[in-house]
Parts: structure tokens; sequence; C-alpha cells
């Protein structure tokens, strides 16, 4: 039990909110994808062009000849002149493309310095709109994602050029394709195999699922031998289960073996993907929109949001948010906060609360402006009741 | 955090990859510099043993350069910096704030409807067709009408023409009156002083007696108006230059729009801004409980209420809250508030605990020395 002295004091007040500048802090702080996608990206590009000065110098120097007679010898060496003289050119496409990706993870963080006091709510305004954008690249709705970047001029801050990246292998397993899927694989294959990824295994048995459908046995034998006998130490138990639809083929009514043929495995891959994806860009697996969103319901939900006189300008007064917030936590509160229902200040030391003869409370502030505009009366704004100004009485509130 | 440690450890980044870079360009310049020479001398000879010989030299040459060892250096520097930028990033900020997301069902229809609301209530039309349109959802209609209207009139009035305003106002009169908006007076306010401003002063008073005299009850506003009359074409030089703040503008667009949204039962901010709003103050707080409760999965998921309270901003404070300061309880309305005769305020359940359920003998109250007794107490509505 808190002490509470008596008199005219509301007493036991909550811990200091945090000032404000240290919520931008711990709001900032929140934006490490921000910062971390275009690296990743930036990273990419210089190991790709390391790469290739690797493979072509090395190239170059194994293509030289022992002996050769003139003409030969200088045919082979004027070859391997353009050859370093094509990979210069490439080199300095790949230094334009560094350049550019080193520039957008620059502008990120001056976005970052940029948010103070002063242009909070415009520096609030761009982070919801990056929010969607991200959230609409994830749904694939990527020509909204555009326009909605280019209409707020914050293409810098948002990553729509690596979601392009994605946009081809995903509408290729759209189409049941794996060629592009295998080939992103093939592109990132130390990263993959770091994070311990499964999905290219899963891609091979899907082919193998494929060639089953297709009853071309003999050539899903020969895959299984190639492509998925490697990966059958680690995922025995997959390998062995997917193998036996050999036995079952397609139409199978054993419901073990159904599962594989059905399309939505093919949605499975898609999201499968997604999530390698993002996991390589060292973005949040899920849309940073349904992290937002799920933190303020959590924080807002309340029971009073679900009665009848719920305030509009809580979202949980509508459908749809308080169908999002279903599953989530009620939020919790150790100290009373009092709203006035007139003017939806809070009600406190400065504003205490006054209560009328039939228990209802206001903010002192309202039932000043009212009585003084109304002669020392007061109406009661839920119950009609009318009564003198002198009538109400104080109420302390810990 | 420390942007500064940040931007110097890109810069760093940078810096090597610059190094690195030109390191390749070299590289591949000398390669190609010692083939040309061996080439050139190849064409100015003719023999062959001298040309096996030059490519046997050129051969040698080239792999006592070791070309590839030679960017190693840089490559590895390159490689340093950037893994300290990336440990840097992990460390001064959140590296993953889907930690406390919870993987529930987030219908996205629900969220994908939402989104469209927003665009369109932002004013953003073809940004929120083309959303609607790519999502392949229910086309929110209603929505967009209304909230078209709306930027119609706020356009119009950027460009200083009430005129869609004012026919608003007016086709909207009676329930402007019952929300207690004079707004309506506040428009042919502003319609009037923009005449005046002109000097035309007839008009005005035509205008005066047509529009603004019906609102008889604001007797001191329309004498005010009417003394500016007589400063027709030096308003400047009046008492009432303030009437002519183009901040006037401003305020009431403002208004129309709060006013607009209040008559079609929407609330005045977007509720998609104001909850991710609630959610990045709010998400902090939930990370670090999400990490204290990480062995716990089983718990976090089953929680009917979060275990500690969530600081936000007054602004996110959309209901009273009564806190039992006996119980710790939330009053609810099996357990309402209930006020003391001195004033004090506690749970019903607290009271009945404290007077040991006996609703005649008088107990003290837990915050100073008065008698209560529970006959007197009385149930409170915030």
């Amino acid at each position: 039990m808190d002490p509470l002295p008596n008199g005219n004091n509301v007493a036991a007040a909550p811990p200091p909110p945090s000032s404000s500048s240290s919520k931008l802090t711990e709001s900032l702080k929140l934006e490490h994808q921000l910062l971390r996608v275009p690296f990743e990206h930036y990273k990419k590009t210089i190991r790709a062009n390391h790469r290739l000065v690797e493979k072509e110098v090395s190239a170059v120097i194994s293509a030289l000849p022992h002996s050769a007679d003139h003409d030969d010898a200088i045919h082979h060496l004027n070859s391997l002149v353009s050859r370093l003289q094509g990979l210069k050119r490439k080199l300095e496409d790949g230094s334009r493309a560094e350049r550019l990706q080193a520039q957008r993870c620059r502008a990120r963080l001056d976005h970052l310095e940029s948010a103070d006091g002063d242009n909070i709510s415009e520096w609030n305004n761009t982070r919801l709109k990056r929010i969607l954008v991200d959230y609409m690249l994830r749904m694939s709705y990527y020509d909204t994602a555009t326009k909605l970047a280019e209409s707020s001029n914050i293409q810098d801050l948002v990553d729509i050029d690596i979601f392009y990246e994605a946009k081809k292998v995903i509408d290729a397993l759209h189409n049941k394709e794996v060629a592009p899927a295998l080939a992103w694989c093939a592109d990132n294959k130390s990263r993959l195999k770091k994070f311990k990824s499964k999905f290219e295994f899963q891609l091979r048995l899907q082919e193998f699922i494929e060639l089953v459908r297709n009853e071309n046995n003999v050539q899903a034998v020969i895959y299984a031998r190639k492509y998925l006998a490697p990966w059958a130490a680690t995922y025995m138990k997959e390998f062995q289960k997917v193998f036996a639809t050999l036995a079952f083929t397609s139409n199978t009514g054993c419901e073990i073996y159904k599962v594989l043929f059905e399309p939505k495995q093919w949605d499975y891959l898609m999201d499968q993907f997604k999530q390698e994806f993002c996991r390589l860009y060292g973005m949040t697996l899920e849309p940073l929109l349904n992290i937002y969103l799920q933190a303020g319901l959590s924080a807002l939900k309340t029971p009073f949001c679900y009665e009848d006189d719920c305030t509009k300008e809580d979202p949980l007064s509508q459908e749809s948010f308080r169908k999002l917030a279903m599953p989530l936590p009620f939020s919790k509160q150790h100290h009373s906060k009092l709203v006035c229902y007139i003017t939806k200040e809070l009600m406190d030391t400065e504003n205490p609360p006054l209560v009328l003869p039939n228990g209802y409370v206001y903010s002192t502030k309202a039932l000043e402006e009212m009585a003084t505009n109304n002669n020392g009366k007061i109406t009661c704004p839920r119950t009609g009741l009318v009564c003198n100004y002198t009538e109400v009485t104080k109420a302390f509130i810990s | 955090m420390e942007l500064n440690t940040i931007k110097d450890a890109f810069d760093r980044v940078t810096k090597k990859q610059k190094v690195s870079s030109s390191k390749s360009q070299e590289t591949i310049e000398h390669v190609t510099q010692e083939i040309e020479r061996a080439l050139s001398r190849i064409q100015s000879g003719t023999s062959q043993p001298d040309c096996n010989s030059i490519l046997g030299e050129l051969k040698t040459k080239l792999k006592e350069m070791v070309p590839l060892g030679q960017l190693e250096a840089t490559q590895k520097e390159l490689n340093l910096a950037m893994t300290k930028y990336t440990k840097l990033l992990e460390k001064q900020f959140n590296p993953d704030i889907s930690k406390s997301y919870r993987n529930v069902d987030f219908d996205f229809h629900t969220v994908n409807q939402i989104v469209a609301s927003h665009l369109y209530r932002e004013g953003m039309f073809d940004i929120g067709d083309c959303f609607v349109n790519e999502s392949h959802e229910e086309p929110v209609i209603d929505k967009k009408t209304h909230f078209l209207e709306m930027y119609q009139i706020l356009e119009s009035m950027k460009s200083r023409d009430l005129g869609p305003a004012l026919k608003w106002a007016t086709a909207n009169h009676e329930k402007l009156q019952q929300n207690g908006s004079d707004i309506e007076l506040k428009l042919h306010r502003l319609q009037f002083m923009e005449i005046l401003k002109l000097g035309h002063r007839d008009e005005a008073l035509k205008y005066m007696r047509t529009y603004i005299s019906p609102f008889s009850n604001h007797f001191p506003e329309i004498q005010k108006l009417m003394a500016c009359l007589l400063w027709a074409g030096k308003l400047e030089s009046s008492p009432y230059t303030e009437l002519l703040s183009p901040t006037h503008w401003a305020k009431l667009a403002h208004e129309l729009a709060q006013q607009f949204c209040n008559l079609l039962g929407e609330s005045y901010q977007s509720p998609l801004s104001v909850m991710v709003a609630a959610g990045v103050e709010a998400l902090p707080t939930l990370l670090k409980l999400a990490n204290v409760m990480m062995g716990k999965k089983q718990e976090w998921l089953s929680m009917k209420q979060l275990p500690v309270p969530v600081d936000l901003d007054q602004e996110f404070q959309f209901h009273s809250i009564f806190v039992c300061p006996v119980s710790r309880d939330q009053a609810s309305e099996e357990n309402p508030p209930m006020l003391m005769s001195c004033g004090h305020v506690l749970c019903k359940q607290s009271i009945t605990k404290l007077s040991k359920n006996n609703s005649t003998r008088p107990f003290k109250c837990p915050y100073c020395p008065t008698e209560v007794e529970v006959g007197q107490c009385r149930q409170l509505h915030f």
C-alpha cells in the first residue's frame, strides 16, 4: 500500500516519464534494418567485384601458353589483353554500383541524424511511409511501393531495388519454376550455408516430386542421386519420405505423401524463399508494419476499447483493429490515469478530478468553464443532471 | 546512440573499399603491361626459340608477381572494416525488433484494408487506388469518396476559395450545430473579411445581412465585424488587423478537417498513424520484456495481460483507467471505483475487505484518519 497524504494533493505520482529525447533515442534504436540492408547490398557488390577480379586474373594467368609458334603467341596474348581490358570495364561499372550503394548507406545515416525535436512530426510521417513501403514490397505490391516512395521522395530510404531481385524468383516460383530460385541459391551459397539454410534442399525435393508426378521415374532416380543424395546425411527423414513417393505415385490416398503433391507446397516454397531472402539482407522476417502494429495494439488494448462509448480517436474503436488485437494481451497499468470525458485532458494535480452528486467525474477545468458560462450551473453531459458548482466535491486519486 | 561513431566506422569501410578497388585496378594494369611488353617483344623478333623463351619469362614474371596475393592484404583490411561496422550496428541498435512479435493470426486482408483506408484518408487517392488494385482487396469506396470531398474543400481553401467549404457547412448546418461547432460562422466571417479586404463595403454589408445575421446568438462577434465595415479600405490600420491574419486560413482548414471527420464518424488522425506511433513508443519496452522472458515461450504466448506497464505519451490515453491503490487491481464493472466520505477513492472489493464485509461497521480510511462507513461510499464514473 502506498502512503498517501491527506489533503488536496494527489500523491504517489507515477515515475517521471522518460524525457522526450531519450524516447527519441529509443525509437531510433529500432532502425537497425534501415542501415543494415543497404550495407549488406554494398557488401555484396564489393564481394562480387572482388570475386570477378580473382576469377579473371587467375584465368588469364593460367591461360598463358608455354610455347607457341609466333603467330599463335601473338594471337593468344592479344586475346588475353583484351580479356583484361574487358575486366577493367566491368570493374568500372562495378565501382559505380559500389559508389551508389555507399551513397545510399550514407543517406540513411544522415536521415537518422536529422531526427530531432523540431521536425519530429515530419520525420515520423516519413517513418510511417517507409514502414508502408516495406510492407508493400514484402507483399509483392511493387507498383504501389514505387509510387508511394516516389511521391514522397524517399527512394533512398527504402529498398525497392533489392526487392526487385526477389521478384524474379517469386514470380518464377509462382509459375512453378525453380531455376531462378536455384540460381539465387548458387549466388548466395556461402551465406546460406552459414545460416544452415535448407531452402536449396527443399527446392530440389520439389523438382523431384514434379518428376514423380510426371511419372519420369528413371529420371527421378537419376535426379535424386545427383542432387538429393548430398543432403541426405543432414535431412535423412525428409529425404526418405520424399523418395518413398516413387512407390506411392501422385494419385496416392496416403495422407503423408498426398500433401507433398499439393500445389500449396509451392506457396510454402515462396514463403520459405521470402524468409531466406530477408535473413540474408538482415531484415526482420516479419514486415515492419506488423511488428509496429502488434506493439501498438498490445500497448493500447484495454477492456474499455470494447465498450460502446469508446472514443473514435482510439483506433481500437474500429472493428479492423479489434480483430487484429484479438489474440494479443491487454495492456497493464500500475497507476491510475484519468482522462476528462469533456476535455479529453489528463486529470492530475494541475487539473484535479471533481465529483458531481451523481458520482460522475470531470476535470476542474471543464467544470469551471461550464460554471462560468452558465451562472454556476453544471450539466452532466452523460446523464443530463443539473447541479450547482458548489455541490461538486474533490476526489483524491492515487 | 552514437551516430558519429557509426559514421566514422562507415567512413573507414568506404576508405578501405577505395584502396582495395584501386589496388585491383593497379594489379590488372600490371598484368596487362607485362603481357603487352612480351607481346611487343615477340612482334619485333621472329625466331621460334625466342618466342618460347619470352613466353616462359612472362610466365615466371607473373608467377613472381603473385598478383592475387597483392590484393589479399587490402581485401583483408576491407573485410575487417566491414565486419566491424556490422558488429557496431548490432551493438548500437536493436538488431532484431521482431523478438517480441507473436506469431499469431495476423490477417493480412484486415491489414490491407487498414492500409487502403489510411492512404485515402491521407489524401493519397492515386496510391490508394493502386494499392487496392494490386492487393486485390475490396475497394473501400465510402472512405474514398468522403475524403475526396474533404480534400477538394481543403485544396480550394489553399487557393483562397471558400465556396466548397461554405457549401459543405451549409449542407451540414444542423449537424454542426448539434455538435456545438461554430465553424459555419467562422467560414462566413472569413469570407466577409475577404470581401471587405477588396474594399467592397456594400457587398460586405449585403453578405453580412444574408449569411451572418442569422447567427444572432454570436452577438459580440457580429458587432466586431460590423465595426470592421467602418474601416473598409484601411483595415490594416484598424483595431481589427488580427482578423486579416493569414493564419486564420490554416487554422480554419485544420478545424474544418476535424469537423468533417467528426461528422463522418471518423477520428481526426489516421488510426494507422496513431497505432504505429504507439507501437514505436511501446516496442522498446516490449523488446526488453521479451528478452527477460526469453526462456518462457509458452508463458509469453499465453499471457492475457502484459506483466509490465508500457508508458505511452498522453496523446495515446484514450480511456480513464483507475487502479485501486490498495489492491493494485484495475477497476472494472464488477469492481468499480468507490468514493469514500473523505474523498479518497478505492475499488469496491478493497472497501469490502477493509470493512470485513460488515456494511454497518465503520472502518478507517487507509490514507487518512477518517472513519468511513460502507453505506456512505459512492460509485464513481470516470
